[in-house]
């Protein structure tokens, strides 16, 4: 069917663009404001390739943070925090752990906290999912690394030997060694996909086997280090393994598919079901339909063609480069995909340098720019549109995956979107 | 100091030092191979994989076309393992001027490459994307090489005939007592130690570095004119055959199915150092233009790494020495007795690829009589590879993968390398950086550019304990470090995105950054 999205009822709709952490909890936000929720999106959201913590800030100008809430001052005028604010940022982790639930993540702390990467590195995060905390770097604290022989993207030697030479911030080592173990998801596979092997570690009869091999090669008193994939439906398989095994086990995130992100996204769809919010998945949005400086709807184009949903709001959380939002084309102009709103900077030969671990690559700053509301600002600063507001991954004016606040951008930006949208409505 | 000792060292680990270790090993001298990096790391790793019908000659440099159509025949007899036999077209785009093409027939007959006229619709039915507005289109036997495999085939065989292949062994003086070369000093880089090989010849083919080598043994003006060119990979194969244009030798004008790729190339640029080759942003420009003349939508496609290299060109004092491309394609040979009245060495410069088993073969032959001894050349007759190999179908490591995915990880999905190749390699190269393996096993060469394998290449090298966890940790931040040099000057498309995703991997995921640094620099 094409032709316009019908409304049901009179309450205002919002449409959500991006199914990434900033899109689904807008969704699930609006909708318990009684707003109309349509979700649009092209891909499957990015949270199924993240890390799987809830990053704030971790690093600054290349230097540990240790808490992210006091950091925010320090940050230049341009940082996306600086019209998000602390206060959101906080609220918005809150709501997630909320959504969450204890099950899939652990209490909200103050300070980062350094957790051991696939590679030996150790990472600040401010939250994580229980099945990590047991990681959780402390001077002294014995650890044994343990791999599977059939998980081809972790090897116990290299985070092993990594994490031994590594002096923790506050002085003092971990005591770390390493060992594997030979079970493969399903019998006789030598090259299981973390995500295959999740869901065999779902079944009982493979847990079984598995608490077996790992308490072989585990000595009293040692914390288990084990690769990322401790069941994937079941968000509490990994205590059930570390109960039957009898130590404490911590999960190390690997390169994606990401086994934890899988988690928290199907944890975050269950609740925009239940909430129901309309979505439409594999629907690419293509423009707007504005009146003057108000959005009134927005074009999809779905398998059976072009569709117009009218609306009254857009939350824009479609991420950043990484989704394809955020191009360069072969001229090297930047531009925004989807709306083709202005972006920070668009001549990308001057963005880009050839010193890979030298300074940051101010590319991957590039976005749109928002005011405090989040509504996206055009060339001379001014809001484009009464009513389209921007989250995540599309801002400008931070290099994420360097800072390690991801998260904290999705989930403040998100937190203020919605705010924006239903300031003086009733709150719930 | 270490000692070794050889009748001949060959300096330089390109085509042309490969081809003539094998053939010094074949007539029966003790050879030793120096090469101050890798083999196949020089001009000959940075080309566009062509394996020459001649056409490309036909009009410019007769004899040249001649030379590499018997040569692409031998090539493909004695080392069809490292060919892929695409076949080529030579194409009249709408712009271009037909009266080349009268010539180009005339001259493929007079040269006997083998050529023949196609119409455009066959042209079409053959190679789908290719302009459709072409007025003319030639069917050659351009093929496909790969240079290290070809390379390392070459050099394998000289080491079974007794030769020595020393890799990052930096040659830092050639040693001349009473007007004769009697050895070379080299550093290994890998271990930091200073090595003395005796010698009564040495065979310079050093390529743009030949200068540089000439003279250390005093030999002075040997002025080598590195030729600078841009390629670019374009993911996909977006022709199954080469596609050259036809018109006079021009920059952009070829394309080249390579493996799991297609490489356009090249441009022609003066360079100064050929240890400083950049890829400017105009050039690529230039490239993806080019690309639209040959491929309408080109620069729509993905492209997933560039490159440059240097042609070692001959100053020839008849032409400006800034316009390299019509400087002699052919090689010289140097005989620096008669030159620079030194003895016991010879320098050779310039030449191609699909002729590097002839020129060494010259070059031998100079040595010989030099020498005064007549030692007959068998490098064509004998095979390389094993005996009832064949050329290779873009398709092979599918077919091969088929047969052995029940029992080995595939650890570079673009590539289809499993594990099994990757540690039997470590095992016989333990100091190569995976750079080295790269070019040998094609990892981290696909799309995602190093992003999902190069953490298990490197965990696998710990694990295999091919180096300690320091050392790993160093090659990986190199090995993403030199990807980078590839990526950042074409960086555009969905490439961008891939950047964005392998980034989260080894900055977010990671935090390679946060790992304690080496001391030591990786090499």
């Amino acid at each position: 069917m094409n032709g316009p999205v019908p409304r049901r009822g009179t309450a205002p709709r919002t449409v959500v663009v991006g199914a990434g952490l900033a899109g689904l909890v807008s969704a699930i936000l609006l909708r318990r404001h009684g707003h109309q929720v349509v979700l649009v999106a092209k891909g499957l959201g990015g949270l199924q390739l993240s890390q799987g913590t809830i990053d704030v800030l971790g690093r600054l100008d290349g230097r540990l943070v240790d808490d992210p809430w006091a950091a925010f001052d320090e940050l230049p005028d341009s940082h996306p925090y600086r019209r998000i604010g602390v206060e959101a940022v906080r609220r918005g982790v809150d709501v997630l752990a909320g959504l969450l639930g204890p099950d899939l993540l652990a209490p909200v702390g103050e300070r980062n906290q350094l957790y051991p990467t696939a590679v030996g590195a150790l990472r600040p995060t401010l939250v994580v999912p229980p099945s990590m905390a047991a990681g959780a770097a402390r001077d002294g604290r014995r650890i044994v690394i343990v791999g599977i022989d059939q998980v081809k993207d972790f090897h116990p030697e290299l985070v092993a030997g990594n994490l031994a030479r590594t002096e923790l911030p506050g002085g003092g080592r971990l005591q770390v060694r390493h060992a594997s173990i030979d079970l493969g998801a399903r019998p006789g596979e030598v090259d299981s996909s973390p995500v295959v092997y999740a869901r065999a570690l779902d079944q009982a009869h493979t847990r079984e086997k598995f608490v077996r091999a790992v308490k072989a090669v585990a000595e009293p008193g040692e914390v288990i280090g084990l690769p990322a994939v401790l069941g994937v439906d079941d968000p509490l398989a990994w205590a059930d393994l570390q109960q039957r095994i009898g130590q404490p086990v911590f999960e190390i995130a690997l390169q994606p598919p990401s086994v934890p992100g899988m988690r928290f996204n199907q944890a975050l769809l269950a609740h925009t079901r239940r909430e129901r919010v309309r979505t439409m998945l594999g629907a690419e949005v293509i423009g707007l339909v504005n009146e003057g400086s108000t959005v009134t709807g927005v074009r999809v184009q779905t398998a059976g063609g072009e569709r117009t949903i009218g609306c009254d709001h857009v939350v824009h959380a479609p991420g950043g480069f990484e989704s394809g939002a955020l191009a360069v084309d072969s001229h090297n102009r930047v531009s925004e995909t989807i709306f083709g709103l202005p972006v920070t900077a668009t001549d990308a030969t001057e963005l880009i340098h050839g010193d890979y671990w030298g300074a940051p690559q101010p590319l991957f700053e590039v976005g749109v720019r928002v005011d405090d509301q989040m509504r996206v600002l055009d060339d001379r600063g001014r809001a484009m549109y009464a009513n389209l507001y921007a989250a995540g991954g599309i801002l400008a004016g931070a290099i994420r995956w360097r800072e390690k606040s991801g998260e904290g951008i999705a989930l403040g930006s998100a937190v203020k979107a919605v705010d924006a949208i239903t300031a003086g409505e009733d709150r719930p | 100091m270490k000692r070794l000792s050889a009748d001949v060292v060959v300096i330089g680990g390109g085509a042309t030092g490969a081809g003539v270790v094998r053939d010094v090993a074949m007539r029966g001298w003790s050879a030793i191979l120096v090469d101050k990096a890798d083999l196949g790391q020089g001009t000959t790793g940075r080309y566009h994989g062509l394996l020459h019908s001649g056409g490309r000659y036909v009009v410019s440099d007769p004899h040249s076309a001649t030379e590499c159509a018997l040569e692409n025949a031998i090539i493909t007899r004695i080392q069809p393992q490292c060919v892929e036999q695409t076949g080529g077209l030579f194409i009249v785009g709408p712009d271009d001027d037909p009266e080349y093409s009268d010539r180009f027939l005339i001259g493929a007959r007079a040269t006997g490459v083998p050529c023949e006229e196609i119409s455009p619709a066959e042209a079409l039915r053959r190679e789908p994307r290719i302009n459709p507005r072409l007025q003319r289109a030639f069917a050659v036997q351009d093929g496909a090489v790969d240079g290290w495999q070809m390379v390392w085939g070459a050099a394998r065989s000289a080491m079974e005939y007794g030769a020595q292949v020393l890799t990052y062994h930096r040659v830092t003086d050639v040693l001349v007592r009473d007007a004769k070369v009697v050895g070379v000093v080299a550093t290994d880089e890998k271990r930091g130690e200073q090595v003395q090989i005796d010698c009564s010849f040495v065979l310079n083919a050093g390529g743009p570095w030949a200068g540089q080598i000439a003279t250390m043994a005093g030999c002075e003006q040997v002025e080598v004119v590195p030729g600078r060119g841009i390629m670019i990979a374009m993911n996909h194969r977006l022709v199954n055959s080469v596609v050259n244009r036809c018109i006079h030798p021009a920059d952009g004008d070829i394309l080249v199915p390579v493996h799991t790729v297609s490489i356009i190339g090249t441009t022609d640029v003066r360079a100064d150092d050929p240890d400083r080759l950049p890829i400017p942003r105009e050039e690529v420009q230039q490239m993806l233009d080019a690309g639209e003349v040959l491929v309408p939508g080109f620069r729509e496609s993905r492209a997933v790494h560039a490159w440059s290299g240097a042609r070692p060109l001959f100053k020839d004092p008849r032409v400006s020495a800034t316009d390299t491309r019509h400087m002699t394609r052919g090689m010289s040979i140097l005989r620096h007795d008669v030159r620079d009245g030194i003895g016991g060495i010879i320098s050779i410069i310039g030449g191609k690829l699909t002729t590097y088993r002839l020129m060494a073969e010259k070059m031998v032959d100079a040595m010989a009589d030099q020498l005064g001894e007549t030692r007959p050349c068998r490098t064509a007759d004998e095979v390389i590879d094993p005996p009832g190999s064949s050329t290779y179908h873009v398709t092979h490591r599918l077919e091969e993968r088929e047969g052995d995915r029940l029992d080995d990880q595939i650890i570079c999905e673009c590539e289809l390398m499993n594990r099994g190749m990757l540690t039997e390699l470590m095992a016989e190269q333990p100091t190569a950086n995976f750079d080295d393996l790269r070019r040998q096993l094609r990892l981290g060469m696909g799309p995602c550019q190093g992003g999902f394998c190069s953490m298990r290449a490197t965990g696998i090298a710990v694990q295999e304990k091919m180096v300690d966890v320091e050392r790993a940790s160093e090659l990986m931040r190199l090995f993403l470090k030199n990807r980078w040099i590839g990526l950042w000057p074409i960086l555009h498309g969905d490439q961008v995105r891939q950047t964005a995703l392998d980034n989260w991997i080894f900055h977010g995921t990671f935090d390679l950054e946060a790992l304690p640094e080496s001391q030591e620099v990786a090499l």
